[in-house]
């Protein structure tokens, strides 16, 4: 259910050369190709009733990575702008730097998302990897319910930030108030929960051997 | 101290590493009565962080020409080059792996890119398995320590230390592993020579046109090394010429990435700089809690009164980093462990620079010792092949390594001569 949704007609080409370019060695025994996997069956054994919510979230995956490859655009865009303003005509955006800074906290949270939504973010995972199938799915489940846990929490804590930043009225550059940039960090961690819950579901489906091999 | 052992316990199941340090961060203040919204507020530093947004330009790039046939015309010039040699076709290998892996920064494009082209050439040419195996995976971050890649910038923004200075300093140590790693694969060339066809001869034609066909990718080191040095760039305005000069030549000039096919590379590219930036802002915010439980004050306090010589702390350094790197990927440990070691290592006279050139070099031996060596996964997934037979294979290729890391541990002018 988490198949690499930016593009659609790439997705099986992307899995080719790119798949292992984790810094990790989260290679092919132990996570299930997600592009292999049909959309449908992901989406849970109880699947009429989630299929309204698998849409949702295939559809919240697409808009996603389109808010990715567009930040990432415009701060290649903004860079440019700005050493050619400078170099040439020797004037520069005051805000630029202010903005492009903030844009590396986006890109880089939400491209925290998309490694969430891939399952590769970095691990060290050195004992799970001895586990048997079954086990090794069970021992997932703990592992998503702590991750989801951590995330939601830090999430609450940076929804109260940005409502700190808002009541206070804070200005992060040109007139951007802060709560406006902060506002990536309560999304990105909660979105980041939300994918471990549905992981941890999953991956119970696999403990209890309702869902095929992990 | 249980709170400890839960998360190491949790982190070896394979919880995410971010999840694992924001963990302990949280449960550190909330232990000393803190604040929790202070855990937030210090990814939010990310954003502080100047030159931070080099990490996703020279990402993109080296994605980019991976995703070209770039890696194809770098062997190109470099077999027409040194391919001559008896038992060239290693060292042919060595150096376009070396190069290759500066602009990728060691997340394992290199193998993926390059073992695909280097691994059957060289069992054509009859070098044996084990060898030709333990070749590729080690030259899977060869060159890290090369201009720009990825950990030197991340250990200059952890450090807070000139990533200019970094870019320099690095450059001996690398050629020195290159050389040292050609030479000997040069003798181990010449028996394969004896047995099979005799290497391409060299010719200045040969030479000419592989030149020719990668034209315009050979300005590409002197267009990070020159844009840094003359001054009118800082590294992170480098870093986004980069980007378009590469987007130019691969989409444009040589057609090779379609432009519908760019949203997946950006995105493919991000989400490595994403796996990387949380771990950043989340030890922003572990090392916040040390620092006010004063961790690192004692951990000097403690250090300096068991240890007199700087000599036993580099020896010390040396294992407690190889230890490390056969632990965690060369990015988290860099965010998490510099914070501790910098100021030990100030105080007993270790340029910042030097110990950056040094944590990178133990690292990249790490990145082939078991458990965790990301090579040895690549390799095995790349080559079908049992990661134990690889732990064999790359042996004698560690142990030249090994001697390395040590000369530029106890040799310091070999990372400095050109810095000062």
């Amino acid at each position: 259910m988490y198949g690499p949704g930016a593009v659609p007609e790439e997705t099986a080409a992307e899995e080719t050369a790119a798949e292992e370019m984790v810094p990790e060695e989260m290679v092919p025994e132990d996570t299930v190709p997600e592009d292999t996997v049909p959309e449908e069956t992901a989406a849970d054994p109880t699947s009429s009733a989630s299929s309204v919510v698998s849409r949702a979230i295939r559809c919240g995956a697409r808009i996603e990575d389109g808010v990715l490859v567009t930040i990432l655009a415009v701060m290649l865009l903004l860079a440019l702008a700005q050493i050619l303003l400078r170099n040439v005509f020797s004037v520069g955006l005051l805000w630029g730097d202010g903005m492009l800074r903030v844009l590396v906290l986006w890109v880089g949270l939400l491209g925290a998302l998309a490694a969430t939504r891939d399952d590769r973010q970095i691990t060290v995972d050195v004992l799970s990897r001895l586990l048997p199938g079954r086990a090794r799915a069970g021992v997932r489940v703990l592992v998503d319910l702590f991750t989801a846990a951590v995330s939601g929490l830090v999430a609450w804590h940076a929804g109260r930030l940005v409502l700190n930043a808002y009541q206070y009225g804070d200005i992060a550059f040109a007139g951007v108030p802060s709560w406006i940039c902060q506002l990536v960090l309560p999304l990105a961690f909660g979105l980041i929960a939300i994918r471990y819950l549905l992981y941890s579901i999953r991956h119970l489906g696999q403990a209890l051997g309702r869902g095929g091999e992990l | 101290m249980i709170q400890a052992l839960v998360l190491l316990l949790l982190a070896l199941l394979g919880a995410p590493l971010f999840a694992v340090i924001c963990a302990g961060a949280l449960s550190g203040f909330a232990g000393s009565g803190g604040e929790l919204m202070v855990v937030p507020l210090e990814i939010n530093r990310i954003a502080d962080t100047p030159f931070l947004v080099a990490i996703p330009f020279f990402t993109f790039a080296g994605y980019l020409l991976g995703e070209s046939k770039a890696p194809t015309r770098l062997v190109q010039v470099s077999n027409a080059l040194f391919g001559w040699m008896p038992g060239g076709l290693a060292v042919v290998a060595l150096v376009t792996c070396a190069l290759f892996t500066a602009f990728t920064g060691a997340s394992g494009v290199t193998i993926v890119a390059l073992g695909a082209l280097l691994y059957p050439a060289m069992k054509e040419a009859g070098y044996d398995e084990s060898f030709n195996l333990g070749l590729i995976t080690t030259s899977g971050s060869l060159g890290l320590l090369f201009p720009p890649s990825l950990p030197l910038i991340l250990y200059g923004i952890v450090a807070g230390t000139s990533i200019d200075k970094l870019f320099v300093a690095g450059i001996l140590p690398g050629i020195a592993m290159v050389v040292l790693l050609s030479a000997w694969s040069l003798r181990q060339g010449r028996a394969v020579v004896r047995r099979s066809a005799p290497a391409t001869p060299f010719s200045w034609r040969g030479v000419a046109r592989a030149l020719w066909c990668a034209r315009w990718e050979l300005p590409l080191p002197v267009l990070v090394l020159g844009g840094v040095y003359s001054g009118l760039l800082a590294v992170s305005e480098v870093a986004a010429v980069t980007v378009a000069y590469v987007l130019v030549v691969e989409v444009v000039l040589y057609r090779e990435i379609p432009i519908r096919r760019l949203p997946a590379v950006m995105r493919e590219s991000m989400v490595l700089v994403g796996g990387i930036l949380i771990i950043l802002g989340a030890s922003l915010a572990s090392t916040n809690y040390l620092i006010d439980a004063k961790v690192p004050a004692t951990l000097l306090a403690f250090v300096t009164s068991h240890i007199s010589s700087r000599l036993t702390f580099l020896i010390l350094l040396n294992l407690f980093l190889l230890v490390l790197g056969a632990m965690l990927d060369i990015f988290s440990a860099l965010v998490i462990v510099v914070p501790l070691i910098l100021p030990i290592a100030i105080s007993y006279g270790v340029d910042p620079v030097h110990l950056g050139i040094i944590f990178l070099a133990n690292m990249q031996i790490g990145y082939c010792t078991p458990p965790v060596g990301m090579n040895l996964f690549i390799a095995s997934y790349r080559f079908n092949k049992p990661v134990v037979m690889l732990y064999k294979a790359t042996m004698p290729f560690l142990l030249i390594l090994l001697a390395t890391v040590l000369a530029i541990t106890y040799w310091p002018w070999l990372s400095l001569v050109f810095v000062r």
